[in-house]
């Protein structure tokens, strides 16, 4: 088990809420996932926050409420496919700024390493979901869009999965063909959130009147910021 | 704590916890009438309920919401997450809005009935309980579901009745595709019958009974095959 959590702000003038917004999403993640946490946040450039520990401490020793933004991933982690250290935190990041983070784990992974290191990629960590986010920016980089290169990762990568990966442009989500792990987005009016559990999406502004569902297995969902 | 409004227990998901809530449903008289509110996305609220109570959740539940329920009655009047009704000994658990996946999975008995859409692996292993819902269902409906019906008023989603044993579908739109052993059967007048009392007890009025598709086992997993290993 580990907890996603995402914000993507379409509405400019929301912006500066950014990080008052997204903290107690990724802090009520914090159950499914008390071994790190890591956070993507995307604005002027993007920053990775990640560190062992709960969420709560990252986003306190980051005073994250106080950020603003266009998207921020995070990820709070319960280790299964490497150590508990900084290195195995996600959000993972390839190429300049593609980020991802990943509930489930992948059990062709060394395989897939394997081919992509074969090709001259090379890997900050032993994680699975890292492998993930360097197929993802390798197809990127070949000129897929976000969209087509998510969708193929089931080509790709086996195993469980909810992925959910931001650029500084978009924000997209993908779960296994088994729809195994869980996820919740609600669309709201100016803003987009994703969380593995509706709880921790249930006090944002306007919550009421989004649109919350939980995508289908391998329907790839993309938002614009 | 609980306070009494009118001949309503009030709990409030904002002040209590989950065991808090759960011990005061618990505590309460046969017969008796409770409210949840703000529960937010509460996992496991009213779980474990033995007595003929009767508890409405106000706003989306969480996960497990009415499991393992025995004569109580459960209502949300939003969404539920992750396995409503799951294991139900009798009783019902009615949801308003939507509902996650495995939705009343391994029910013993009662109702859960959702008047919007479930997803993936509704019904999955039910042991004769019964489960109503509108709407559609996600993959792998009634997987491995032993006794009892499924009722479904929109579409199933691939792989319906997987490994079934002896529990029934009942699907009013249309099937993706049939899981391994399930099969189409013609409706016989006592199963328009158990569809037409199953979908006034949920309180559903866009079914017609007569028209539904009916998928039970085919039966051809039941039993080893010794030659089965020849054929390679």
């Amino acid at each position: 088990m580990c907890g996603i959590a995402g914000l993507l702000i379409t509405d400019p003038d929301q912006r500066p809420q950014l990080g008052a917004l997204l903290a107690p999403i990724f802090e009520a993640m914090t159950p499914r996932g008390p071994d790190s946490a890591g956070l993507a946040l995307y604005g002027d450039g993007v920053e990775v926050h990640k560190q062992v520990g709960p969420a709560t401490k990252l986003t306190a020793d980051m005073a994250l409420a106080d950020r603003g933004g266009t998207c921020g991933i995070a990820h709070t982690r319960m280790a299964t496919e490497s150590a508990v250290t900084t290195e195995g935190c996600h959000p993972f990041m390839a190429g300049d700024d593609v980020g991802l983070v990943h509930n489930g784990s992948f059990s062709n992974y060394a395989t897939v390493r394997r081919d992509l290191a074969a090709t001259g990629v090379s890997f900050d960590s032993d994680n699975d979901s890292e492998v993930c986010c360097r197929l993802l920016a390798e197809q990127l980089a070949a000129g897929a869009g976000l969209a087509e290169a998510l969708g193929s990762v089931p080509d790709r990568m086996d195993g469980f999965y909810t992925l959910l990966v931001a650029t500084p442009s978009e924000m997209a989500i993908l779960r296994d063909p088994a729809g195994c792990k869980p996820a919740v987005v609600a669309e709201g009016s100016g803003w987009v959130a994703v969380a593995s559990e509706y709880h921790a999406l249930s006090e944002l502004p306007g919550i009421d009147e989004a649109h919350v569902f939980e995508p289908a297995p391998l329907e790839v969902h993309t938002w614009r910021a | 704590m609980a306070c009494v409004s009118t001949d309503v227990v009030v709990l409030d998901a904002a002040v209590d916890d989950t065991r808090t809530i759960n011990r005061a449903l618990r505590a309460l008289p046969d017969g008796a009438r409770a409210r949840i509110e703000h529960a937010r996305g509460r996992h496991n609220l009213a779980v474990g309920l033995h007595h003929p109570v009767t508890v409405d959740v106000v706003g989306n539940a969480g996960y497990y919401c009415g499991a393992l329920g025995e004569r109580a009655t459960v209502r949300v009047d939003g969404s539920v997450g992750w396995c409503a009704g799951e294991n139900l000994m009798s009783g019902s658990v009615t949801v308003r809005g939507h509902a996650g996946q495995s939705t009343g999975a391994s029910a013993h008995g009662g109702l859960v009935v959702v008047h919007g859409d479930a997803g993936a692996r509704t019904a999955i292993s039910l042991k004769g309980g019964r489960v109503a819902v509108a709407g559609s269902i996600g993959h792998a409906g009634a997987f491995m579901a032993q006794a009892g019906v499924l009722l479904v008023g929109g579409d199933a989603g691939d792989g319906l009745g997987d490994s079934l044993y002896e529990a029934t579908v009942f699907v009013a739109g249309r099937i993706a595709s049939l899981g391994a052993d399930a099969r189409v059967e013609d409706l016989t007048d006592d199963d328009v019958a158990v569809a037409v009392a199953l979908a006034d007890e949920a309180g559903f009025d866009h079914i017609d009974a007569t028209s539904l598709t009916k998928v039970t086992s085919a039966r051809s997993l039941y039993r080893f095959d010794a030659l089965a290993a020849q054929r390679y």
